[in-house]
């Protein structure tokens, strides 16, 4: 019961952080292209703990970013969703895999959110730059396998 | 037993995925005009608000510590060159009054009425956090307490920055001139002709629209604000042009202009009544 609790505290707090690194500003030239850092910390989580940190996790972390980042209501919400629920299907593959191979997957499954969300764009007519969102999404894979590392690491210290 | 409990579970899951999915795009499409985002945002203000400050933090700590380590050297050469500004700047300005009276006298001649001067300025600080790149919103920190109002023109040193366009508690939201869902009504400055502007959605560039092939127009020309759109007072910058194209198969000019207001690196703005 306390190790459920930690679980759910140390992602809470993770994605807390992640919400203030989402919103940190940063020079323009990577502000237009950063990588969805909450994004990446909830596939972390999902794959991580799959019974707890799910959809409604996902849900309510796009909303409070859409709050935060003056969006349409939902925006980030249905893309975060349609995400995890991937990460949900396929997570007992993608914890097998290699570093190599984890990156790989993690861009099948960043492929379907960069559709969805520039399909949104296009709907509500939000103007975007499409390498951009392209750039955001190849640092996003490079990054992965560190972050991957990083949280793993924090996980670790703190729910055990 | 096990494969059925699996199966179970990916079925609640499809289940809760089409849930979500109808929830976000029914407020997907009830806050297409940011008006239910904007009725949270002012009732849980006092959560977001630290939330901005909590972000900006980092910058501030980098930027107080800059200017803590900043020699004594360079601070003097600082004050120096302000020093020489506002010499220069309090000569210019000598020369306003009577260019208003003189300004006055004509404009009765005219039988046209003054334009209305404003009188009160308010000097706010942008909250610096990265909101979405392509959305051209700023951030300030002046809201309900300060009596703003929706629309409200906000400028800063250069030109013309954009209109208040949501007011929380402690913070208001800002629409850049550059966003692409709006528009201003500017004057040429060198020959009084109206011109309509719309943003781009890019910080760098404006567009003007239903520019004649054969308007007396060329790059360089300043633009300003017209004051016959209600929200702007006139006689503000808003930029100079930039690019004037031609095509012949077309029925107007394409025209870019160069906001003149530092968009994307000021700290302080006006605001005006």
């Amino acid at each position: 019961m306390v190790v459920i609790n930690k679980i759910y505290i140390v992602s809470t707090l993770l994605l807390l952080f992640a919400i203030i690194l989402n919103i940190l500003p940063l020079p323009n030239i990577i502000d237009s292209c950063r990588p969805p850092i909450l994004l990446l910390v909830l596939i972390y989580c999902t794959l991580a703990y799959p019974e707890s940190i799910n959809l409604a996790y996902a849900f309510v972390s796009g909303l409070i970013l859409d709050i935060l980042l003056i969006m349409p209501l939902g925006y980030n919400a249905l893309c975060f969703t349609i995400t995890i629920y991937l990460i949900m299907m396929y997570y007992p593959q993608i914890r097998l895999q290699s570093n190599w191979n984890k990156m790989f997957s993690l861009l099948l499954i960043l492929i379907p959110f960069f559709l969805s969300s520039t399909l949104m764009n296009s709907i509500l007519k939000i103007n975007y730059n499409i390498v951009d969102v392209a750039i955001s999404i190849v640092l996003s894979v490079i990054i992965w396998p560190s972050l991957f590392n990083m949280l793993r690491f924090i996980r670790q210290k703190y729910t055990q | 037993m096990n494969n059925n409990l699996h199966f179970r579970q990916n079925h609640f899951t499809l289940i809760k995925l089409i849930i979500f999915l109808i929830i976000s795009m029914y407020l997907i499409y009830e806050d297409k005009e940011l008006k239910l985002g904007n009725e949270v945002r002012n009732n849980f203000s006092h959560i977001i608000q630290p939330i901005y400050i909590v972000a900006e933090s980092p910058l501030k700590l980098y930027r107080n510590t800059s200017l803590y380590i900043k020699t004594k050297q360079n601070i003097i050469k600082e004050n120096n060159g302000l020093k020489k500004k506002v010499l220069v700047q309090s000569g210019i300005i000598q020369q306003i009054p009577p260019l208003k009276e003189e300004n006055k006298r004509l404009k009765k001649l005219l039988g046209s009425s003054s334009s209305i001067d404003s009188s009160k300025i308010l000097i706010a600080e942008l909250i610096k956090v990265n909101l979405s790149p392509f959305s051209n919103k700023v951030i300030i920190n002046k809201g309900n307490n300060n009596n703003l109002f929706l629309g409200q023109s906000v400028v800063d040193s250069f030109g013309v920055l954009g209109v208040i366009s949501e007011i929380n508690k402690n913070f208001s939201v800002v629409t850049l001139i550059t966003d692409a869902g709006h528009a201003i009504l500017a004057v040429n400055a060198r020959t009084n002709k109206r011109i309509v502007l719309s943003g781009t959605g890019d910080n760098r560039k404006l567009k003007a629209k239903y520019i004649s092939l054969n308007e007396d127009i060329i790059e360089g020309d300043i633009l300003i604000t017209s004051g016959l759109d209600n929200v702007f007072p006139g006689g503000y910058t808003i930029g100079e042009i930039s690019v004037i194209k031609k095509k012949l198969n077309q029925d107007f000019l394409n025209v870019k202009v160069r906001p003149s207001s530092a968009l994307s690196s000021n700290r302080e703005v006006m605001l005006l009544w």
